[in-house]
């Protein structure tokens, strides 16, 4: 962490900078301001969602240095010298994503609000085990809630995704 | 096979989808509301100047600067935008603040000083039904009664080999849609007002925020789609009239979104129920008497606590032949959050109860609880459970056959290999009315277009909750039409843009886009063909609609943007009513659908554990539109009801919420649910109906709890009469019987 900084207005930011989807970002911030409203906020990447603020749905799901993190149990000055994905990462304006695909193909989501935590979570489990079992696939998405899909078409979609 | 996608979903696998909690305005402010700490109390002062004084703070509003009515509900507009005198639950509103950041909001909520008085807390309906009991209404503690009586129910029970009697009790369960409430109202430069939030019910959004806001209703666009879960919850209104107060007096947009917390504090929930049923068998097997009180927990405001008591009794006999009935149902108001608009509508409670009675009076008469079931369902040409002449289908047997030989395959295979762990199997079936129900108000309509860009906009006032609506309105209209997704637009959410459609709830969204697009279609293509014909030089009945424009000869003549180009738009509007029986009998449902459900359950006697290993849906709705969507509305239903049946309970005390997050109240995970979910289409309809599919979004949530219930039975001996099961209710009970001790049978079911 770099030296801290005064505002005008007398309030004490910290500086941080880190790669977001391979894009460096530097910025001031506020001590106690969450990864996840630095990045829904002051970044404008909604695409990482907000529900229950306290760890337990997944939504704000992303990935930090390669591993699965709820962004609204981070404060924004830890992701120095981090690289982040977020769901915006994954996929270019034209081709998504595999995993998205098959979520796309095989009913992974309704309301859609919880699949980018999802989908991060499954792009975690599928980068280091590209063939889970029913076991694991459990494990892996067990921090991430969905109350409209039961779940049926997000195993589906990370059975399909992991046999490509 | 290429896979049918969603219309919304790659914007939502990436990320990209804006939901209207992810907006942002330039200048904009975010508001914070202060809501009651008491669950009942009068306000004696309320002090706003040092949350005023405090930088960064641009507005504070109370009672005072509501100009229109202070006031909202749906039907009866009982519950105060801002409470003036008196505070009725946790969630009640006294103040709300605008400020340039949320956290200066929230401070400014600690700033205002409000005195109040507390006054008694009526935390059950029993305490608010007392004599002397304070009233929290003008009227009372009664919110509504609602009966219903055939035949004579003394002499019925008389008759009766068995009777079964049994008082049950349902949870309050909580919607936990993942987006939780919220948006952003924008005052627009010529006076009027956008109101960016999620609802079930858009048009009706903007007649309650003109009655408070004293505004024209036309002043008001509401854009109210999409929306990351709503399951009911969000048909009434909720943040809205606080953004709009805030929005109108800094003339700034205001952004509300509310935390989980604040959501759970504030939001509607499911209604808790007392039911107690008594019921009588002959000693043939044949339902002859079937009496029922229900007690719901209606909270401390209306909302659509009365339709849900009477879908609630209209639904208490479900799918059987019963020759005596006699319900009676009071909604009671009491200083519980707010009970009311929920998935299955007061259905899912009294099936629970009545699949419970079914299976112990088949015990009592030691009849098998299928065969039992078969023989006193109602057929094609039975009259409707209020004796309305109903939509004829024989979509209960139906159902009953299909589970029945789901449950004949799996029951024999009961035993466990582990001896710690018991598995059962059980069954349920249900009925459940969709619409609104006669006597209410239930306009339907579309509207159907060929735009100057030549594409054909499909437009209605329905909402996207995630149910997939738009999945449904993109092949019914391209099915109907014969032209292919790319040609057409498709418009909801946006009430300036839409035709009032009625409400996007009570299963009717899928319904009334098929009947709309059965009226529109014929004069709709008449008007293109007759231009094609004039534009091509060719006779009308030699062209026909096809992907891409207008067909001859198996070749497209002519594309919709040259059939389009120079001319005014083409414009085909439908409004009807959601059909109805033609006898009038008040609240009685017309179109219904049917389910069986089968469930296997593993229970751990060691710490009374249940697993749910499998649950197997048949359906009876109609022909399936959108299989995917089909798929997920009754698996998702499906867990939900899981859920409620062995985890969910928003638990209160004195008035106040114990569980205030997911970590206490908690959801089913994916460990939680069956591997595979499993679901049968029925979609078989009598060849003269024409009410074409039925929609399925609450169906898949009503039979799974009794399903369950009576699982828990076969497998540990366990009459469940209380959700959520817990564990320690399991424990208790196979520790009375000796079950893990293996001194009694553990399997008290069918042996």
């Amino acid at each position: 962490m770099e030296a801290n900084h005064q505002t005008a207005g007398g309030t004490e930011t910290v500086s941080v900078s880190f790669l977001l989807n391979g894009e460096h970002i530097q910025l001031n911030v506020s001590p106690v301001m969450r990864a996840v409203d630095l990045i829904r906020g002051e970044l404008d990447q909604t695409g990482t969602k907000i529900s229950c603020g306290i760890g337990r749905c997944g939504a704000c799901s992303i990935l930090v240095n390669g591993k699965l993190a709820v962004s609204c149990l981070l404060l924004a000055y830890q992701l120095e010298g981090a690289s982040v994905i977020t769901i915006e990462g994954l996929s270019d304006q034209d081709e998504v994503h595999p995993i998205q695909k098959a979520f796309l193909e095989e009913g992974g989501f309704q309301c859609g609000y919880c699949t980018p935590g999802m989908v991060m979570a499954a792009k975690c489990l599928l980068d280091s085990n590209p063939e889970p079992d029913r076991q694991a696939i459990q494990e892996a998405l067990s921090g991430n809630l969905c109350r409209c899909t039961g779940y049926g078409g997000i195993i589906r979609s990370v059975q399909c995704a992991s046999s490509k | 096979m290429a896979k049918k996608i969603r219309p919304d979903g790659k914007e939502k696998v990436t990320g990209r989808l804006k939901y209207l909690t992810d907006l942002a305005f330039s200048n904009m402010l975010y508001g914070k509301i202060l809501r009651s700490p008491y669950p009942h109390a009068r306000i004696l002062s309320i002090s706003t100047d040092k949350a005023r004084q405090l930088p960064g703070v641009q507005a504070v509003i109370t009672h005072k600067d509501v100009p229109g009515l202070n006031g909202f509900g749906i039907v009866t507009p009982d519950q105060p935008v801002l409470c003036k005198d008196i505070v009725r639950y946790v969630g009640d509103a006294v103040a709300a603040v605008a400020a340039d950041s949320v956290e200066t909001a929230t401070r400014a909520l600690e700033l205002i000083h409000v005195q109040y008085a507390p006054l008694p807390v009526l935390d059950s309906p029993e305490k608010a039904l007392e004599e002397g009991a304070p009233l929290l209404h003008p009227n009372g503690n009664v919110l509504h009664r609602a009966g219903f009586q055939k035949g004579d129910i003394e002499s019925e029970f008389a008759k009766c080999a068995a009777i079964v009697e049994e008082t049950y009790h349902v949870p309050r369960q909580l919607h936990a849609y993942m987006e939780t409430e919220g948006g952003v109202i924008v005052p627009e430069k010529d006076g009027s007002l956008t109101v960016y939030v999620g609802t079930q019910h858009g048009f009706k959004d903007r007649f309650q925020l003109a009655r408070i806001l004293g505004m024209p209703e036309e002043h008001i666009r509401v854009v109210s789609s999409p929306m990351g879960g709503s399951f009911g919850g969000k048909d009434e209104l909720n943040i809205q009239p606080y953004g709009a107060l805030l929005a109108l007096s800094t003339g700034k947009p205001v952004k509300i979104h509310q935390t989980r917390q604040e959501s759970i504090r504030s939001s509607i929930k499911r209604h808790p129920m007392k039911i107690t049923m008594k019921t009588g068998i002959d000693q043939d097997g044949r339902l002859r008497a079937h009496q029922t009180t229900i007690v719901a927990d209606t909270g401390a405001y209306a909302t659509l606590g009365p339709a849900i008591l009477d879908f609630a009794v209209e639904h208490t006999s479900g799918p059987y032949m019963i020759p005596a009935v006699d319900t009676k149902g009071i909604s009671v108001f009491t200083n519980n959050g707010v009970s009311g608009e929920f998935r299955g509508f007061g259905g899912n409670q009294v099936t629970f109860a009545l699949e419970g009675q079914i299976d112990r009076l088949a015990a009592a008469i030691g009849m098998d609880s299928v065969e039992m079931r078969r023989l006193n369902i109602r057929r094609e040409h039975d009259l409707g459970p209020l004796g309305q002449q109903i939509a004829e289908t024989n979509g209960a047997l139906d159902v009953l056959q299909s589970a029945a030989a789901v449950y004949a395959e799996k029951k024999p295979s009961s035993q466990n290999q582990d001896r710690w762990k018991r598995t059962g199997t059980g069954m349920a079936i249900t009925m459940h009315g969709g619409g609104l129900g006669f006597g209410r108000m239930d306009p339907a309509g579309g509207r159907l277009s060929l735009k100057e860009d030549g594409k054909i906009e499909i437009s209605f006032g329905f909402e996207e909750a995630g149910q997939g609506i738009l999945a449904v309105i993109e092949t019914i209209t391209t099915e109907q039409l014969g032209c292919a997704k790319e040609d057409i637009s498709i418009m909801i959410g946006d009430t300036s843009l839409v035709p009032s459609s009625g409400s996007t709830t009570a299963s009717r969204g899928t319904s009334m886009v098929w009947h709309s697009l059965q009226r529109l279609k014929k004069p709709f293509l008449q008007k293109l063909l007759t231009r094609a014909a004039r534009k091509t030089g060719t006779k009308e009945g030699q062209l026909s609609i096809g992907p891409g424009g207008i067909w001859e000869n198996g070749e497209c003549r002519l594309s919709f943007r040259e059939l389009a180009s120079e001319q005014a738009p083409i414009v085909i509007s439908t409004q009807f009513d959601f059909p109805v029986s033609p006898d009038p009998i008040d609240s009685a449902h017309f179109l219904y659908t049917y389910s069986g459900v089968v469930a296997q359950v593993e229970v751990d006697l060691l710490t009374g554990r249940i697993n749910v290993t499998e649950l197997h849906q048949s359906l009876s709705a109609g022909p399936v539109v959108n299989e995917m969507g089909y798929l997920g509305q009754i698996e998702g239903g499906g867990v939900m009801a899981l859920g409620y049946t062995l985890m969910e309970d928003v638990i209160m005390a004195d008035g106040h919420y114990v569980t205030e997050n997911l970590d206490s109240y908690l959801i089913p995970g994916i460990k939680d649910v069956p591997f595979n979910l499993q679901v049968k289409a029925v979609e078989s309809l009598p060849a003269e109906d024409d009410y074409g599919p039925r929609g399925v979004g609450e169906i898949g949530t009503i039979a799974v709890a009794p399903a369950i219930a009576n699982a828990i039975y076969d497998a540990v001996g366990l009459r469940v009469s209380q959700l959520p099961v817990k564990p320690e209710t399991v424990l208790k009970s196979t520790e009375e019987r000796g079950v893990l001790h293996g001194s009694q049978s553990s399997n008290s079911g069918g042996n």
